[in-house]
């Protein structure tokens, strides 16, 4: 009964660690909604630790693929997700007009990019920190010259 | 111990290092947001003391008042502006040929401006138009009224010295946009820009608040 109890106890205690672990960054969270026939219907809710985790795995070439038309704009895109983390939060654009409404903003340290418009819907929240971890990688992964 | 005890602490062990387990990862969760929240304020609240924001806001009169609203603060742009090299912009300074400004020297100009004495420097006055350029309280100011055809358009741009001077601070053909902007940090809250017609309203300004009201 002891021995079940403390196996339950590690196994739980496991859990909570690897949950708290996985959720301390935050949740990327992605819907898009396409009104259009055939347009597609993503709702994304990714732990952003297992994201920079994950690209790990990715293979270099792959990734230097990817990283390679961004180069120019990794560096920024790297200072200003590293620079926004020290601001409140802030409304930075905001776009309305009769059909559309865009929005950009930090909140709770995330960014929040809002898109609503009749054809569409985006919503995107993703967490400063993984943003700048992901640039970070994407950056290490370019070939040096 | 009775079964019944041992089934009891058994229990009471198990939901003690439960709690110990998930209290620290509290403690931790708390610690590490307490002063993140602190350190942020909300979204309407003004913006820490010694941050200087810069604002546009654009008004379109048709349709149904269609806006566009603009925050950045200058600290946010001091730093990414050195990141960006693009076209003619490297190290946050940009490129200017001496083709794009019909051969003035610009530097010159600047000079004979900043060494000048504070006063009205050029005012017209016509049937379509009305330009008025003056230095007034260290500020260089350019005000275009457009009274031609039907739609009269409104135009007000305040420059300080201090930013002039700081912009043309860089090497010859070069404009330093970061010196221009910790220039601009400096200054107290002022309005930039403003232009004014029948369809839109534009306005540039500096304040210390992180929301455009």
């Amino acid at each position: 009964m002891i021995l079940l109890a403390k196996a339950a106890l590690g196994l739980s205690g496991a859990l909570v660690v690897a949950g708290a672990y996985t959720f301390h960054e935050g949740v990327i969270r992605v819907d898009v909604d396409e009104f259009r026939p055939g347009g597609s219907h993503v709702h994304l809710w990714v732990p952003a630790a297992t994201v920079p985790m994950a690209m790990h795995f990715v293979p270099k070439h792959p990734l230097c693929d990817a990283a390679q038309p961004a180069q120019e704009f990794l560096p920024v895109a790297h200072a200003l997700f590293k620079e926004l983390k020290k601001f409140p939060d802030t409304e930075f654009v905001e776009v309305n007009d009769d059909e559309q409404h865009v929005r950009i903003r930090t909140h709770g340290e995330k960014l929040q990019i809002d898109v609503d418009a009749p054809d569409e819907k985006v919503h995107l929240l993703v967490p400063l920190g993984a943003l700048d971890d992901m640039v970070g990688q994407l950056e290490d992964s370019e070939p040096r010259a | 111990m009775s079964y019944s005890n041992r089934g009891f602490h058994g229990k009471t062990a198990m939901v003690t290092a439960m709690a110990l387990l998930l209290f620290p990862a509290g403690v931790v969760a708390q610690g590490t947001a307490a002063p993140a929240k602190a350190a942020r304020s909300t979204s309407s609240a003004p913006a820490e003391k010694g941050e200087r924001w810069l604002h546009v806001r654009v008004i379109c009169a048709e349709g149904k008042g269609d806006t566009v609203r603009v925050n950045v603060p200058l600290e946010l742009a001091e730093k990414v502006l050195p990141a960006v090299n693009h076209d003619r912009l490297h190290n946050g300074k940009v490129r200017i040929d001496s083709s794009d400004v019909d051969d003035v020297d610009l530097r010159a100009l600047m000079d004979a401006i900043r060494t000048a004495k504070e006063g009205e420097y050029v005012t017209v006055q016509g049937n379509d138009n009305d330009v008025r350029v003056a230095k007034e309280g260290n500020q260089l100011t350019v005000h275009v009224l457009d009274k031609s055809g039907s739609k009269k358009s409104q135009v007000e741009v305040k420059i300080p010295m201090k930013v002039m001077e700081a912009l043309l601070s860089a090497g010859k053909d070069e404009l330093d946009l970061v010196a221009a902007l910790h220039a601009l940090g400096a200054q107290g809250d002022m309005e930039l820009v403003s232009l004014k017609d029948s369809e839109n309203t534009v306005k540039v300004w500096l304040d210390s608040k992180n929301v455009a009201n």
